[in-house]
């Protein structure tokens, strides 16, 4: 059993001034073995502060980052899984299946999460899974400024995957969960 | 061919009550016959007078005649033959022989004007036709501890002072009209297994002081005729203060005998050895400089001088 | 052609995975069971996050860091005994601590190091030593000048001429040696170079100590044929040594003992000190004579390294008696107390030359009362106290101030807090010219802040301290000094005390200048004051910190100054506008201080901090007052690129703030835009300005601006031109940069299909010149600018958009356009001339790998945005045979692309 926290768009400071803290309070070290951020830190500090929560951070780079050398897209093996990263600006249109689907057969992934549009989304496409963590700080998007600030926590065990979600709703954490296995064997 | 006589002992020293040990070594190619092998034992006191403070009878020198204390022969083997290769013969002599009352056993003693010493010689006679074989080796005789007194108390200090009051000679000006005052205290009993021990301070000085030096002495008298002939030499000097030290802080007097070079005070009828020790303070001066070394006990302006008689005794030493 | 149809929320709706309510999840600890986090391994629960620390993969990363880190941490030095380790690295600095210039000037002292020839005469060994007194040994005052090299290589001959003479079994020469060695240490004129001297030298009489003690040590266990008759035990008795090994000691004692000078004779007794075990149980009588003999060498220097080798050596034993070192400290305090003046009578060089001397004598002081107080037990603490004078009875004792500075640094600090008042009054005794005396007063008070005193005592100390040092003219001395107390007075919230020393420091520096000394220590004080006090207000209502603040110039200012900006930024947000104020102006400090152009972006830290700042400033509902500020930052830090980034986002931020807050902004909001839109211009990397462009254009369509949100694309798109890709590796990164911003332009550009002014597809037009344009452009990027304009028209051809700047309602907005036929025939001649750019792009592309990619690429994006025709599954199969023969066929993208076009080609020939 691994558990890979997926987030992104944080934007901070420009367009939120920190976490909600009530995610912070949940996010304490030593529990979660990967991190994997879509991007939009934008700071180092936040990208520090990734690091206290564990230090196998993986990061792709969205428009406003500081830091330049994140790479565009990423790809890790976690167990049974190969996942695929990217902030998905580039996407075109923003959160398109078929362009989405198309990034997943290039990356070839079992798992492809990309951010961008501040909305969480889980799909399963062409049997591939696409999923959306949102903002985690809730910042306003290229499409609106309706935001929840949203984050994904993957149980990955054996060929099984339990998505959680966690959505700050009018100031309560709600939580949902996603179960699906893989079928196809994809033979890496 | 050769013969040689090995000690039991490395420092070769030995008291009158003891037995001198130890083995002639021959060390031959070919076996010999002899006529008997004997050692001789000899001990002496020799005197001589050098002009030096003497003086006087130049013609003297050489002519005062040895004191024996000890002459004998002891036949270690009788006539026969050796073996070819190294041959050790074990012997075995007692120095003084408790009937024999002959001179003191004085101890070994190296001076200027008198000579203690000790020997052993091994003889191998071999009839007229070959040289006889010889070797012969010195001994050191230490006193007896029994005849002596139980180590005498350190705490017998002589207390001493030094001022410019004290000098019999003439001092630097500056030196006279400014003064200055050094006490001490020295054990002027003292065994000879001890060093020389007491303390010096300086009170006040007004010339800056450039050294403070313990000369130890020794003073060899030898009558002749009616006249006593007295050689005075330094054997040792020990610097204790160098430069103008502290005032009123006690410097240690701490000067360790050397061996040989010192025994034990005697006055014999001929002769005596006595020591001494000197207190030599040397003042900064510029005269100093200019004037080579000489005796540190000449009267000079730039020093202040003050000597003690010191008697030196055997004691039981701690083995 | 014909543009695939799509319908973006069906197919959401298809695709969409299920969620329930999760009931239980990895993070949520249950509340009952929060106080009880830190029990991990008693406390098991089922939850897959408290497993945690269980589990292999995390806890091996932990576990190989502790041990690279041990493997690292293991001193190399370890075998030596701590004693020995801690002299040879003592020595190691001292040699280093005095430079030296490359000539030693000597006197005739030392004229063992000038003789060029070295010849030994041999003698006998029952020869009386006195011949080992040079007799020339007349002391003049010729100096004469050796290079420090030929004197170090002279001591290295001496040494190796020590080693073979002792091999050769030659004692006397072996001596004899060692005793010249040591009669330079006579000849203190070298002065800098002394502690080098004394350690070479001292490293001979070592061995030679060695050397003696070996032999001796073996004659007790071997006999003169070498057959080991005994061993002697580690803490043996002089019972247990032979009389023959006694007596090659007392000899060797007695040789040392006929040394004439006092010196050389201190010296060699001690290399041979060890051996007096084999003579003597108790040979601490022996250390007492030797420490008392030291006091008849007058030169301080020589005696004062005469103790240092004392100590050294007396650490040998294994136990080493304190009185010992006790008393050498003593000594050496009453040697410098006649040797060096009063303060009063200070005259000059002599005073200057004697500070010098104090110099090479200090590291002695320090080494000598280190060991007194690294050894001494609990018991023999107060004891030792009464011997250096600082018992019972201190307002009597006197110290040197060198000495009184290493016993301060050296002493444990309950005894220094327990009798803080009475060390204060010793270092006001003690006013020599050895040691700065306000340099005392500086330890006093950084002793006392190690442990915190009684309330009490530190209210009678600073009295006192502000007493006293209130007398120092110097205001350097005066910063100082206050710079060490002040962590106590922090501490013990001695207000009236940071006011009365603030206070005076206003005071004393009102008039006059303050140099970089006092800058420094000034700075100390600031820092100390800010860390201390939680809030930013608290600091800012000191009296005069303000004042004082202004009086800082150069680095140290804008130290503080990032300082109080680390601590300003620290909270989540700044809210008081006095505090802002503040800031602001101090911030202006900075920035005048500073050279921001000349600075390294990882350096730059003044930029980031202000930055920092400008993003942390919230003045709530008060919007059109927080746009002000930005206005006058930009006035005030427009010179500084992070700072401009930063006031775009704020401006835009606080246009979708106003937003979501309330109905009627639309002045508001536009106020923001313009102020992005004229703070845009000036920023100097086009990449931000380009994406800074872009979200300034977002938020002007949240806004719905849509005119504006138009003419901040236009600018972008024409700042595009007015990028230079450089050669170099910079170059390709940046290149990749800008084509994902560029993408993103396209799919922003679904919200803005057409400008009435200008024609339906305005943008995507100009954007396929501006790739046309281009010189620089690279047939890959050509190729993916190209693809990302043939899916944006693909878009806006829907009758259903996928997305709306439209308060955030997602799918289903209408195309405006949709069924104007004219429109569309523009976008599909549009997209016929960027199929036929995009085929003739691929075949630019001169790397085999990189031509196959864009091929699978390019044929994907076609089957994306075209309903497959003869016409496209031709250009499409063109593309694979490009693509296979460029690539592998064990490829997964090829493998995916070839069976999409197949299973696509099917329904082609089921029409």
């Amino acid at each position: 059993m691994v558990l890979v926290l997926a987030l992104g768009d944080l934007h901070i400071p420009h367009r939120a001034p920190d976490l909600p803290e009530k995610f912070k309070s949940m996010l304490v070290p030593g529990k979660i073995q990967h991190i994997i951020c879509t991007g939009n830190l934008c700071i180092k500090e936040v990208h520090d502060y990734l690091k206290t929560i564990c230090p196998d951070l993986h990061i792709t780079r969205g428009e406003y980052d500081e830091e330049t050398r994140y790479p565009e897209t990423k790809t890790l093996t976690i167990g049974q899984f190969k996942l695929g990263l990217g902030h998905g600006h580039q996407v075109i249109p923003w959160g398109d299946l078929d362009s989405l689907a198309m990034m997943q057969r290039q990356l070839d992934v079992d798992i492809l999460v990309t951010g961008h549009t501040h909305q969480f989304t889980a799909y399963k496409h062409e049997g591939g899974v696409v999923i959306n963590p949102g903002s985690a700080t809730g910042a306003y998007s290229s499409i609106t400024y309706d935001v929840n600030p949203s984050f994904v926590l993957m149980d990955i065990d054996g060929l099984r995957v339990v998505v959680y979600v966690y959505e700050l709703i009018d100031g309560e954490v709600k939580v949902d969960k996603i179960d699906f296995k893989k079928t196809t064997t994809t033979g890496h | 061919m050769a013969v040689e006589i090995r000690l039991s002992r490395t420092n070769r020293i030995y008291r009158p009550s003891e037995h001198l040990q130890g083995q002639i070594i021959v060390n031959s190619r070919s076996s010999i016959s002899h006529y008997g092998i004997s050692l001789l034992l000899n001990g002496s006191v020799n005197l001589q007078v050098r002009g030096g403070s003497a003086g006087v009878i130049e013609s003297v020198y050489g002519v005062i005649k040895p004191i024996s204390i000890v002459n004998r022969s002891i036949e270690v083997r009788p006539s026969g033959k050796l073996p070819s290769g190294t041959t050790e013969i074990p012997f075995s002599v007692i120095l003084r022989q408790p009937d024999e009352n002959l001179g003191k056993f004085y101890e070994t003693f190296h001076g200027t004007d008198i000579n203690i010493q000790y020997l052993v010689t091994v003889g191998i006679s071999r009839g007229y036709l070959h040289k006889s074989l010889s070797a012969t080796i010195e001994f050191i005789v230490e006193s007896d501890t029994a005849d002596f007194l139980e180590r005498p108390l350190s705490s017998e200090m002589v207390i001493f002072y030094i001022t410019q009051d004290t000098q019999r000679h003439p001092l630097l000006p500056e030196l006279k009209s400014g003064g200055f005052r050094v006490t001490g205290k020295m054990a002027t009993l003292c065994s000879l297994s001890d060093p020389i021990t007491g303390e010096l301070t300086v009170e006040a000085s007004a010339v800056p002081i450039s050294s403070i030096d313990i000369h130890l002495c020794r003073v060899e008298s030898v009558i002749l005729g009616e006249r006593i002939i007295t050689e005075t030499s330094v054997i040792q000097t020990t610097q204790i203060a160098d430069g103008d030290v502290c005032r009123n802080i006690a410097l240690p007097i701490y000067a360790i005998l050397p061996r040989l070079l010192t025994c034990p005070t005697v006055f014999a009828g001929p002769f005596s050895i006595e020591f001494k020790v000197y207190t030599v303070i040397t003042f900064q001066s510029e005269l100093s400089k200019v004037h080579p070394k000489t005796d540190p006990r000449t009267p000079r302006l730039w020093l202040a001088i003050e000597s003690l008689p010191l008697e030196l005794l055997r004691c039981r030493s701690d083995d | 052609m014909e543009f695939r149809p799509r319908d973006y929320s069906a197919e959401a709706k298809l695709f969409l995975l299920h969620r329930d309510r999760a009931e239980t999840d990895p993070l949520s600890v249950p509340s009952s069971q929060q106080a009880n986090i830190a029990d991990d391994q008693i406390v098991k629960y089922d939850d897959p996050l408290r497993a945690s620390d269980d589990d292999a993969t995390v806890s091996g990363v932990y576990l190989e860091d502790t041990e690279n880190s041990s493997a690292i941490g293991v001193p190399s030095e370890s075998a030596f005994p701590p004693a020995e380790r801690d002299w040879s690295s003592f020595t190691r600095f001292m040699m280093q601590r005095f430079s030296v210039s490359k000539l030693v000037s000597v006197t005739s002292v030392s004229n063992a190091i000038l003789k060029v020839g070295k010849t030994y005469e041999r003698s006998s060994t029952d020869k009386h030593l006195e011949e080992l007194e040079d007799p020339q040994n007349i002391t003049e005052n010729e100096v004469k000048v050796v290079t420090r090299q030929d004197y170090i290589n002279r001591l290295r001959e001496f040494k190796d001429d020590l080693v073979r003479a002792w091999n050769a079994s030659d004692r006397v020469t072996s001596l004899k040696i060692s005793v010249k060695v040591a009669k330079l240490l006579k000849d203190t004129s070298v002065l800098q170079f002394y502690p080098t001297l004394f350690v070479l030298v001292t490293e001979i009489l070592d061995m030679l100590g060695n050397f003696v003690w070996d032999r001796i040590r073996s004659k007790t266990e071997f006999t003169e044929d070498g057959a080991r008759f005994c061993s002697l035990p580690e803490h043996f008795k002089i019972k247990d040594i032979c009389q023959n090994a006694k007596e090659t000691c007392y000899n060797w004692f007695c040789k040392v003992g006929a040394i004439q000078e006092l010196l050389p004779r201190i010296y060699l007794e001690l290399a041979l000190l060890p051996c007096w075990q084999f003579l003597d149980d108790q040979p601490v009588v022996v250390i007492q004579r030797l420490v008392m003999m030291a006091r008849g060498i007058a030169d301080p220097l020589a005696s004062a390294y005469c103790r240092l080798y004392l100590t050294h050596c007396a650490q040998k034993f294994p136990s080493c008696d304190i009185g010992l070192l006790v008393s050498c400290v003593n000594d050496t305090n009453a040697q410098l107390k006649h040797f060096i003046p009063a303060k009063e009578t200070k005259t000059g060089s002599s005073t200057d030359s004697k500070v010098l001397l104090v110099g090479v004598i200090e590291p002695t002081i320090e080494y000598i009362v280190k060991c007194i107080f690294k050894n001494v037990s609990q018991r023999q603490l107060d004891g030792t106290l009464v011997a250096l004078g600082l018992g019972r009875n201190m307002e009597n004792s006197q110290c040197v101030s060198i000495v009184l500075h290493y016993i301060l640094k050296e002493l444990p600090v309950e005894v220094l807090s327990s009798k803080a008042m009475e060390f204060l009054h010793l270092i006001d005794r003690s006013n020599d010219s050895s040691f700065r005396q306000f340099l005392n007063y500086r330890l006093h008070g950084l002793r006392l802040c190690e442990r915190r005193p009684p309330v009490d005592i530190v209210d009678a100390v600073m009295h006192n301290v502000l007493e006293v040092i209130a007398q120092n003219e110097s205001l350097d001395e005066y910063l100082t000094v206050i710079d060490a107390y002040l962590d106590i007075v922090l501490q013990n919230h001695l207000d009236s005390c940071v006011k009365t020393i603030l206070d005076a420091i206003s005071q004393r520096t009102c008039n006059r200048g303050i140099d970089e000394n006092g800058l420094l220590s000034l700075q100390s004080i600031m820092g100390k004051l800010l860390s201390h006090y939680q809030h930013l207000e608290d600091v800012f209502a000191l009296s005069h910190f303000l004042e004082i603040l202004d009086l800082l110039v150069g680095r140290p200012k804008g130290i503080i100054i990032i300082s109080i900006l680390k601590m300003a930024t620290r909270s989540s947000y700044i809210r008081d506008p006095a505090t802002v104020e503040l800031l602001f102006e101090i911030s202006q400090a900075l920035n005048d201080s500073f050279d921001f152009a000349n600075m390294k972006d990882d350096e730059n830290q003044p930029a980031h901090l202000l930055s920092r700042f400008v993003q942390l400033v919230d003045f709530g509902k008060e919007r059109e007052r927080h746009l002000a500020f930005l206005v006058e930052c930009r006035g005030a830090f427009g010179t500084i690129d992070e700072v401009k980034d930063t006031l775009v986002h704020s401006s835009n931020g606080l246009a979708v703030k106003a937003l979501k807050d309330a109905k009627k902004h639309g002045n508001f909001v536009k106020s923001c835009i313009a102020f992005s839109e004229v703070t845009l211009p000036s920023i100097s990397t086009h990449i931000k300005q380009f994406n800074l462009y872009l979200e300034t254009a977002e938020v002007a369509l949240l806004g719905g601006l849509i005119s504006h949100s138009g003419e901040l694309i236009d600018s972008a798109i024409s700042c595009l031109h007015n990028v230079d890709m450089k050669e170099g590796s910079r170059a390709a990164a940046d290149a990749d940069l800008l084509l994902s911003s560029i993408q993103k332009l396209c799919s922003l550009l679904v919200m803005l299909p057409g400008n009435p002014d200008h024609g339906s597809a305005y943008f995507p037009k100009i954007l396929v010149s501006f790739v046309n344009d281009i010189p620089w452009m690279t047939p890959k990027m050509r190729t993916r600018i190209l693809c990302a304009i043939l899916s944006l028209l693909a878009t806006c051809s829907q009758n259903r958009l996928p997305y709306h700047a439209d308060n955030g309602l997602f799918w289903g907005s209408n195309n405006v356009f949709f069924g104007d036929l004219a429109y569309l025939h523009e976008l599909v001649s549009l997209s016929e001339l960027i199929v036929e750019n995009l085929v003739n792009a691929i075949e630019q592309e001169s790397s085999g790998a990189a031509r196959g990619i864009l091929a699978l690429e390019v044929c994907d994006s076609f089957l994306s945005s075209f309903t497959l025709k003869d016409e496209t599954y031709a250009i499409c199969s063109k593309l694979m045979e490009t693509a296979k023969l460029c690539m592998s066929d064990s490829n997964k993208y090829l493998q995916s692309t070839f069976q999409r076009l197949e299973e696509k080609s099917q329904s082609l020939v089921k029409c």
